[in-house]
This record gives C-alpha cells, structure tokens and sequence, in this order.
C-alpha cells in the first residue's frame, strides 16, 4: 500500500510537469516507431517511397501513405514486388537529384544485397535512405541478422535509434548525411523501436524543388570495373570522412559518470534498456555510458578515449558484436567475444540485468535486493501450462488445401513451403521446409532433380502464397519448368499479404495509397513460364480440389506431362469475410461421433475441441466462421451440416 | 515517480493491442512519459500475446522486465497464468474469466488449469487478484469486442487518473457508431 500511495502522489507531480510540455502550439501524437519513421520520411520531403512487406518493417509505408493523403503531397508510394526491385526504384529516383526511400525488413536486404553493394559504389544524388528492421529474438524472421554488419560490408553509413522519437530524428539525419557524401545510407531500427509506441511531434514538411533530372555520367551510373576500382577508392575516401564528421555527431552522446571502475558502449534498444536497469539498481548517472547512434563507420577516436578513461569497458548492442568488432583495442572490453554477453536472443530487461548484476558482484558493489522472481519463475513453472501456438484461423483456406493435399499424396510425399500464414500448415505435417521467400519452388525443384538422378519418384507438392510466388517464385518456376522439373506447385492465392497486415498484391491490382492500378495476374505468369498444366479453383470444394491434385499428380507423371500448378483461390477470411457471410454453413457434430479425432490432427479448426465429458469432438459457436469444410475432415461421417 | 509498468496479455485477435494503445494514450493524457511495446506478425494468429505499457517521469525501454509489472492484466484465464512471473512484489492481476483452451487442451492432451489452481497461483503471486466477468459485460451490451474496454474500465479502478481522459482516449480509437457502447462498456468495468 505504501508503495501505491508513494506512485499516486507522483502522479499528480509527473502529470503537471507533462501539461506545460503539451501546451506547445505543434501537434504530438503517440506513434509506433514505425509510423515516428514514416513522419520522418515525409517530413523529410522524401519524392519516392518503395516497400516490400514484412514483419517488423510492415507499418511504415501505410503510415507514409496516411500523412501524403492527410497533407495532399504528391509522394510516390509503392508496394513492390519484393525488396530488389523497391530498392532500385527508389534509387533511380534518388539518380534524378529527388529523395527516396526504401523499406524493409532485415532478411529483404538480402534480396536487395546486390543494389546495396553497387550502389554503394556508385553513390546518389538525392538523398538515399535505406531503412531496415532488425528482428532480434527472431520473433517473426529466419534469422537474426544484423543489418549493421551488412553496413559494413557493404561500406555505407548506419545510424542505429533507441527509440521511436530519436527513429524520427535520424530519418532526417541520414537523407542529410547521404546528400551530403552521396552515398546510401541506413536506418537500423530495432523491433524495440520499431514495435514501441511514444509520444511523436509533428513538424512541417521540408518543401524541396526538385524536378527530376538525370545527368549522364557513364563512369558512375553504368560503371564497368576500371572505373569501379575508382568509385571504390572514392567510396573509402567518402567512408573516412564520414567516420571523421560521426567524432563529433550528436549522434553520439556520454552520459557522464564518477565511477570509473566500469563504463558501458551501448546502441539502439540495448541503450535504452541499459539506462531504465542502471535507475532500477539504484545506479543512475554512477557509470559513464555512450550512446552509439553511429555503428558504422565507429568513430574510432570518441571510443578509444572512453576506453582510456575506464577501467573496463561492457558493450552492448544486438542483435550481434558490430560496434565490439570495430574496437580496435579490446583488452578492457566485456562483451561477446569473451562471452560476457550471449550471443544468441534478444537482450532483455532480464537479460541485461543479469549481465549488469555480474559485473557489480565482481566490483564488489552492494546492490539494493534484487527483486527475486525465482519463486514466481518455479510458480509458473509448476503450473505445467500448454503452450499455444499460432494456428491458422478458423476458416482459413490454406487449411482446406493442405488438407486435400495431403488427403491425396499422404505422409510420404515431400512439401516444400515458403513464408507466409500458411507455414503454420507445419501444424498439418503439410509443411517440410521453409527456407526463405520463394524457397518452395526452388526446393521443389531440387529435390525432384536429387531423387529423379536415383530414377525414383517421390511425390512432391510445394505450397507458396501469391505475394510470396510474385516475389520471388516466378524466376523459380521458370527455372524449374526449363530443366525438365516435375512437382506439383499449389499457388495458395487468398488476393493479399496476410501474416504481415493485409498488404495488396500485383494480382489484386490495388496500388500501396487504394487506388486501381494495372492487374498482373498469376495465371498469366504461370502460363507465360511455360506449365501445361494450369487449373485455378476454391479449396473448400475439398473433393474436387483433391480430384485436381489427382490429376495433377498423374500430369506431373506421364511421358509428356511436366510441372502442374494448381492455383487454389479464395479470399483471406480475415480481409474479406463477405463470401462466408453470404454462403455460410453451419455444421453440427453428430452423436456417433466417437471422439477419435482425427478432424483434429488432421485437419486441425481451433472451432474443433474434444469435450471430454461427452467423450466427442463440438463445435466451439465461438470462433467456428461457418465454412462448413470440416464436413470433409471426419472419415465417419459424424460432422455434418446442422 | 517511479515508473508504472502494465502488462497486457491474452491471445492473437482478442483485441490486446487496442487496449494496450489506449492504455498508452491515456497516460500520455494524464501527463506521463509513455512508452509501449507491442507484438505483431506471426503471433497475432493466436498466439500467446503480450503488450506492455510503461508510465513515468521519464521512460526509455518500452520493455519490462520479470517480477517488474504492476498492473497484469489478462484477457484470458490461462494467459494470466503464464505471464505471472511479471508481477511484481504488491502488484495486481486483472483477469478476464474467458477460457480458450489452446490445442494441447482442446485434443485432450493436456488439462486446463482447474478454478482452484488459477486461483491458487493468482493468489500466490499477486498482492490481490480480480477475476472479472468482461467477457459477459460486453456480450449483454451486444458485441464480445468490447471486452478491451470493460477490461480497461476494471484497470481504471486502480489508477489515480481521471475518467475524462479515458473516455476521451476510447473516443478517439473506438469507431464513431461504438463510441456510446465503448462508454457503457468502460462504465461496466467500473462496476466490476
């Protein structure tokens, strides 16, 4: 109670000091970092804003297209067919003297590798920002890459924010910087900073003039490698001077402290979570710490001066050992390298705790008792509690085609798949592999080259959502149909990007701002590839889906037959529930029901539950959507149409 | 002050992310430095959910930490459970009694926590523990997706904020046709 009533006063007093700060004439609002960086990018007179989808990057475009709509700017927008191909339109944009943007998240860089590197050496006009969400944890990724290190690689500036405010600020930064030096430069926001909400001031937008005007300059814009061994002399040269002007950036900062038996190097979330554990141990301003906002180039002489002046020195930073690296004198630094920090997962509150705990046990410091969550931890871990897995949802129509997929071609047939929703068709065994975008097709094809050398035939059926499939399925499959591959490839076409917040695609012809645009349909790619074998149709008409994949099988067989793609159309449940609403079926359980569940293992509806008192499988009213598909999901015929 | 952390838990689609943002909002209003994180992708298909808001002076990290959290609030019963280990020392729970049993318990495989154990735990771990019916509130007020709000009227109960700024906050979020059942639906949590 004392604690509380210790809180409540301080509310009063944090709730006055707050209202004089909002009486200022601009307007603020609380946004997700990712949204703080769309302001930023707008604010910034930004021309040409390019995107691919993906978690934790997906919200900034959105956000860039509400604030052109709400201020009527005229800011190219555009959802592109994956990250290469935004990061090159933005670019060239930025080659005619305008500002542009790319966004993405960290594994889309290594789609867009190739521009980076060259463009690194070819260097800008208008300002260039490439701004790239790293996923420590991973949360929602298949890695834990870190984009400083692809920074460094490829030799160009990275600014690295702490929180979604400081996101705003070096959005508008790194176009200076770039226009400056020519040259691309990063925006590394963490999923701390791009997943964390803050209050965000709204400033005026920078008017900038510029028409669009390409000089032509062979030697830089089309390169060949003499004059490349120049550009890359000049990209150091470039590189030096910016390491040069980030001594003295404010992008950097020290907070200073007496003790100097220990200081911190830390950057991004790490700072942050670093600073609220140091208060929380009763050790604000005690340890002098710097803020690195500059990973790339380190600015050498700042961070051997702070090394000097400590005892020893803890970096940290994720999700990798970028600034550590770059130290050039390592013998007083705790890190990674001597295993102080882990190198694997996110650093947590927790974790940085634990780390912060160790080091002031070994300087023999006394800290306030620590709160003990052991009791808790062994609390919850009695409990024995199931885990809950993301599920596909009720009604989804991935599920409908897994299910006939396998119902046809069984647990020996090999399933390659690919990022999306429908990864969560691991759930069904209907999933074998997930390597990356458009891995499906391409393992598909691989596997079939593998097995078909041994003069066998194994089944192969590969799934691929249709963002994913125009993203990087379409040079696969063509590549597939011209070395004689045979699989089937089920196209599982729901009209949007759904895992990442109900993106338009090329297909759907919807542009990023609403607008029509022109259709590019997946039919006509698929055609266009060379298949011979094309049928598109709804999954929920699960017996005719699984006469299809029967036929398909049989095609991808016979002497003459080759790849056969099925193409199974239905929209996402989520984005567009009309068609449910206006045929719904809704479906009992019938008493023979002898509560083998098999329509749970199989065909796996989170409506599907086992009420163990009845001994049978029910409909849960509360979340079944009414599609009526499970009918096909009980070999005994016991669920039926109510 | 020190800093008020909330933690805001449930399953992908029960409408966590919304409270957890006008949760935010709120204290922005009564005058705090805000800070919140939040989960989106793979996760939001029902998964295990967890959004945490921080109120304070001045507030870095949009995480907390274990044993950090005082406000655990929970849209779902064995939710609760699993993010306990928030709590801090006095800290308070906040639970919806809705049940979704994920699929290990719904295929047989494994029990649902019994009433006594929930309980139990809850007991153990917080300085007190509310069990509130929101699921219900919203259902008689004709819509389950205002559970958020009766949740965040139960929360209100607690803090020393005034309810001009919730209601304003909710107005802004909520869709203009849902502003008066979103009122209700706040006050209903009051009365919880």
């Amino acid at each position: 109670m004392d604690a509380f009533g210790c809180v409540r006063r301080c509310f009063a007093i944090g709730a006055l000091a707050a209202r004089n700060h909002l009486l200022g004439e601009l307007r603020q609002e609380v946004l997700l970092g990712n949204e703080a960086i769309a302001r930023g990018i707008v604010e910034s007179g930004c021309h040409v804003v390019a995107s691919y989808p993906g978690t934790p990057s997906s919200e900034i475009l959105p956000a860039v297209v509400r604030f052109k709509k709400e201020l009527g700017l005229a800011t190219h927008v555009e959802w592109s067919i994956n990250e290469k191909v935004a990061y090159e339109v933005a670019l060239a944009a930025s080659y005619t003297g305008k500002r542009g943007a790319v966004i993405m998240k960290q594994v889309g860089l290594n789609v867009a590798a190739d521009p980076l590197m060259s463009s690194a050496y070819t260097g800008v006009k208008g300002g260039f920002v490439i701004i790239c969400c790293d996923d420590p944890g991973p949360h929602s990724s298949q890695t834990e890459q870190d984009t400083r290190f692809f920074a460094m690689f490829a030799k160009v500036p990275a600014l690295d924010p702490s929180s979604p405010r400081e996101a705003k600020e070096m959005v508008k930064a790194a176009f200076e910087l770039s226009e400056k030096h020519r040259m691309p430069v990063i925006l590394r926001p963490a999923i701390r900073v791009s997943h964390a909400r803050q209050n965000i001031t709204f400033l005026p937008v920078q008017e900038l003039e510029r028409p669009a005007d390409f000089e032509k300059d062979p030697g830089r814009w089309a390169a060949t490698p003499p004059f490349r061994y120049i550009l890359h002399k000049e990209l150091n040269k470039k590189l030096a001077s910016i390491e040069e002007e980030f001594e003295k950036s404010e992008l950097n900062a020290c907070d200073e402290g007496q003790d100097h038996t220990l200081g911190f190097i830390a950057g991004g979330t790490s700072y942050s979570v670093l600073t609220d554990t140091l208060r929380e141990l009763g050790l604000d301003g005690r340890f002098p710490i710097l803020k690195i906002g500059t990973p790339h180039p380190l600015p050498q002489k700042l961070v051997a001066d702070f090394v000097a002046g400590c005892n020893q020195v803890l970096i940290l930073e994720e999700p990798d050992a970028v600034i550590e690296l770059q130290v050039l004198d390592k013998h007083k630094v705790l890190g990674r390298h001597n295993g102080v920090v882990p190198s694997a997962g996110e650093l947590t509150p927790e974790v940085i705790s634990q780390i912060v705990t160790a080091e002031m046990d070994k300087l023999g410091l006394e800290l306030p008792p620590e709160t003990d969550t052991r009791e808790l931890a062994t609390l919850v871990a009695d409990l024995d509690l199931p885990v809950r897995r993301p599920r596909l949802c009720p009604g989804c129509m991935h599920r409908a085609a897994f299910f006939a997929m396998k119902r046809v071609l069984g647990s020996n047939a090999i399933y390659p798949s690919d990022i999306g929703c429908y990864t969560l068709g691991l759930n069904l065994k209907a999933v074998d592999t997930c390597l990356d975008m458009g891995g499906a097709v391409t393992i598909a094809s691989g596997l079939y080259q593998a097995y078909h050398q041994d003069g066998k035939d194994v089944p192969i059926a590969a799934t691929i959502g249709d963002s994913t499939f125009l993203h990087a399925g379409v040079p696969a499959l063509a590549n597939a149909v011209h070395n004689q591959a045979r699989f089937i490839l089920i196209i599982l076409d729901n009209s949007i990007t759904a895992m990442t917040g109900m993106q338009p695609t090329a297909d759907s012809g919807i542009l990023a701002d609403g607008r029509q645009g022109q259709r590019v349909a997946i039919k006509d790619l698929v055609r266009a590839c060379g298949v011979g074998f094309i049928e598109e149709m709804d999954p929920y008409r699960v017996r005719d889906f699984e006469a299809l994949v029967k036929r398909a099988r049989e095609y991808s067989r016979q002497p003459d037959g080759g790849i056969a793609v099925l193409i199974a159309k239905r929209p996402c449940v989520l984005y567009d529930p009309t068609p449910l609403q206006e045929n719904p079926v809704r479906v009992a359980v019938t008493e023979e029901c002898d509560g083998c569940q098999y329509c749970q293992l199989a065909f796996e509806c989170p409506a599907l539950v086992l009420n163990e008192a009845l001994d049978r499988v029910v409909i849960d009213r509360r979340i079944c959507v009414n599609c009526g598909v499970c009918i096909e999901a009980c070999p005994k015929e016991c669920i039926v149409e109510a | 002050m020190e800093t008020m952390n909330f933690a805001l838990v449930g399953v992908g689609g029960q409408g966590v992310l919304l409270a957890s943002d006008i949760l935010a909002e709120v204290g922005v209003q009564a005058g705090f430095d805000v800070k919140k994180s939040e989960v989106h992708g793979m996760a939001q298909r029902g998964g295990s959910v967890l959004s945490q808001v921080r109120w304070g002076d001045k507030v870095y990290a949009p995480l907390v930490g274990k044993g950090e959290v005082d406000f655990l609030v929970s849209f779902e019963l064995l939710e609760g459970l699993r993010w306990l280990e928030l709590l801090k020392k006095g800290g308070i729970a906040i639970v919806n009694d809705q049940r979704l049993p994920p699929l290990a318990v719904s295929s047989g495989g494994m029990e649902y926590p019994s009433q006594e154990r929930i309980d139990k735990a809850l007991s153990q771990a917080s300085k007190e523990y509310h069990i509130v019916p929101a699921l219900a509130k919203a259902q008689e007020l004709g819509t389950e997706r205002a559970t958020n709000v009766v949740l965040l009227g139960a929360l209100s109960n607690h803090l020393d904020v005034a309810e001009e700024h919730w209601l304003k906050v909710v107005e802004e979020r909520v869709p203009k046709k849902y502003v008066e059942l979103n009122r209700k639906a706040f006050a209903a949590g009051r009365e919880l």
